[in-house]
């Protein structure tokens, strides 16, 4: 069978599964499970976050930009619902699509910039459309307290025949499913792009731009399809967490702190790989929720030394050293820890995996 | 736009560059002498801040006092941090040296967060804080004046250590050429480790400023490191001497904008970022 068509459909057999989790979750701690489904939920959320993150770093852009775009999708969200009242299930991939073309606007005055440049050129963009929102007129962006939006769920209570919690747990469910599905989305680009002659067009623009243009690969557009894609999931991400927060504010929706899950989650779990992110959110989504019932402000401490912890100690995160592990344990290929996934700069795959730049790079 | 405040636009922003450029000349310094993006640097800046605070409550030390005990406690903990992790990564790809210290940032903002919280925190006991002086309809505090004066004479004091001093000149000779600095025979690793503490010390000093100047939150310091790298890009990544104009430019810019623009307090931020964003794309297409 196609390799692609084989991890799509693991993906969604996975999905599939995973949407029974509510319901064992019910079976299994009746009310206290609505706790266990707002983790589940904020690991998907992350696991959303930092894969689309990924996408764009596997051209070697490290973007400080990704809470720009949840929070043009939030915002989009919130402005259409409110002037044009655009339905929800238009709403939300509108904000999707209005974070790819703002996406596009700013790649294509950054393109030239790489590395610190473009990582600092993007945090300063965010910081930019923050206060430009701020200032927008109040009528129309509801200034620097924001706008509310109304929740996708409204379960009703019905008297005799369902408890409180059950309410809450109905609300939450609805929202796993929807993280859920965008993960499932998120997952298959993902695979897509990794089965794809971009993937090839990726690594060889992170391992040298110039090669790569020499080699047929046109860094420019690739670097736009991109950071397209991945703002896209991003504004899909942000148009469904303005809904489920409730509202949408200046310094909320374009916090700093989302830029810093979206890039620490995968470098902790594995860069340039669709599992990665995955894990390294399910991992830390779980941290975090143990250091916010610690402190309660602050908890993004934990990501500050897992960020430093990863970078100094475990360069491949966790899949790297998982298939280090792994091989260890079967005793195959005693050097190099990594065949999925890379380190920063792009150094070439150690081992297994084939494909190196050179041959299949995008005409 | 009213002309008439321009000469107090002139005047205030004149003066607020003087703390700009002490914040980023350590940045530069760090930038230029270890080749370190330092994206924690005005993490130190905020932890100045609130040392200083900290020690007006707990002790009633005067801010000035402050910058005395500030300054070395600023030197030890930049070292500290190299020391621990900045030195493991002085080789690894520019990426990794720039997550690694963003990581030390956000560290070191969210353990201000857990300690101090987030509301604002001022020193606004001391004697001098409320003393200005008008000079033809232009009003000029003490507190930014003092401000000023101290921040050009350590800017003048590291300028003087860099130029005239061995310390300085071994400095240099790093900044200019590694390998050849270690071939005639310095301690490169100990020249990085000053130079990351003077850093530290510099942004450290500053802070202590605008504790007396602003009511600062644990989050001031991202802020900082984003207008010091503002400075640091307009003069050059990495060029100490070109930080004082550049200072003087985006100061009085943000002072005009701040002031002469109807609701232009809240757009002073985003003339920083739209200065870093339009010089960064600007010269990438001079280099292109």
């Amino acid at each position: 069978m196609n390799r692609l068509l084989r991890d799509l459909l693991v993906a969604l057999a996975l999905g599939g599964l995973l949407a029974l989790l509510p319901a064992a979750l019910r079976e299994l701690f009746g009310r206290s499970a609505v706790s266990y489904l707002t983790l589940a939920t904020n690991a998907l959320l992350l696991g959303v976050l930092a894969l689309s993150w990924d996408m764009l770093a596997r051209t070697g852009q490290l973007s400080l930009a990704h809470a720009a775009f949840t929070g043009v999708g939030a915002y989009s969200a919130a402005v259409l619902l409110r002037f044009a009242e655009v339905p929800v299930w238009l709403g939300i991939p509108l904000g999707g699509v209005l974070a790819a073309l703002l996406a596009l606007v700013l790649g294509a005055a950054t393109l030239r910039l790489y590395g610190i440049y473009f990582a600092i050129a993007t945090l300063a963009f965010t910081e930019v459309l923050r206060t430009v929102v701020q200032k927008l007129p109040a009528h129309i962006a509801g200034g620097a307290p924001g706008i509310n939006v109304p929740p996708l769920f409204r379960p009703t209570f019905v008297a005799g025949q369902m408890e409180r919690w059950e309410v809450a747990f109905l609300r939450n469910q609805g929202y796993f499913w929807v993280y859920l599905g965008l993960l499932v989305l998120a997952v298959a680009i993902s695979i897509a792009l990794q089965r794809s002659r971009l993937r090839s067009a990726f690594t060889a623009i992170r391992t040298n731009e110039e090669v790569a243009g020499v080699m047929g690969v046109n860094p420019a557009r690739t670097k736009l399809v991109a950071f397209a894609v991945s703002s896209f999931v991003a504004g899909l991400l942000g148009a469904v967490e303005a809904h489920r927060l409730g509202s949408v504010s200046p310094d909320g929706s374009f916090a700093v702190h989302t830029t810093v899950l979206a890039l620490v989650t995968p470098i902790f779990g594995g860069l340039y790989t669709t599992v990665g992110p995955i894990l390294g959110a399910g991992v830390l989504a779980a941290l975090e929720e143990t250091l916010k019932r610690t402190f309660s402000e602050g908890y993004l401490i934990g990501y500050g030394i897992v960020l430093v912890a990863s970078i100094l100690f475990m360069p491949r995160g966790l899949v790297g050293l998982l298939t280090g592990i792994g091989r260890r344990l079967t005793g195959r290929g005693s050097r190099g820890a990594g065949a999925t996934t890379g380190t920063l700069d792009g150094t070439p795959l150690p081992s297994g995996d084939p494909p190196s730049a050179s041959t299949e790079a995008k005409p | 736009m009213d002309l008439s405040l321009l000469p107090q636009a002139l005047v205030s922003g004149v003066l607020a560059s003087g703390l700009y450029a002490l914040v980023s000349v350590g940045l530069a310094l760090a930038i230029g002498v270890i080749g370190i993006v330092n994206f924690a640097h005005g993490e130190f800046f905020m932890v100045g801040a609130f040392l200083a605070y900290q020690l007006f409550v707990s002790f009633g030390f005067d801010p000035l006092l402050s910058l005395l005990i500030v300054a070395p406690a600023l030197a030890v903990i930049g070292g500290v941090i190299y020391l621990s992790t900045i030195r493991f990564v002085l080789k690894a790809p520019e990426l990794n040296q720039m997550l690694l210290t963003f990581g030390v940032g956000i560290i070191l903002q969210n353990l201000a967060l857990v300690i101090w919280g987030g509301d604002p925190r001022s020193i606004a006991n001391v004697p001098y804080r409320s003393i200005g002086y008008q000079l033809g309809g232009v009003s000029v505090g003490m507190v930014p004046l003092g401000s000023f004066v101290i921040s050009v004479a350590l800017v003048a004091a590291l300028y003087w250590t860099l130029a005239r001093t061995p310390l300085g000149r071994a400095m240099r000779a790093v900044a200019q050429n590694r390998v050849g600095a270690g071939l005639v025979g310095l301690e490169v690793n100990r020249v990085y480790l000053v130079a990351f503490a003077l850093s530290a010390l510099l942004a450290g000093m500053g802070g202590v400023m605008i504790a007396v100047i602003q009511s600062p939150t644990p989050t001031v310091g991202l802020a900082f490191t984003l207008k010091a790298f503002a400075i640091v890009v307009l003069a050059g990544l990495g060029n100490v001497r070109g930080i004082v104009g550049a200072s003087l430019l985006v100061a009085v810019a943000e002072s005009i904008v701040a002031t002469m623009v109807p609701g232009g307090d809240a757009l002073r931020n985003a003339v920083f970022f739209a200065i870093i964003f339009l010089v960064l794309i600007w010269r990438s297409r001079k280099v292109a």
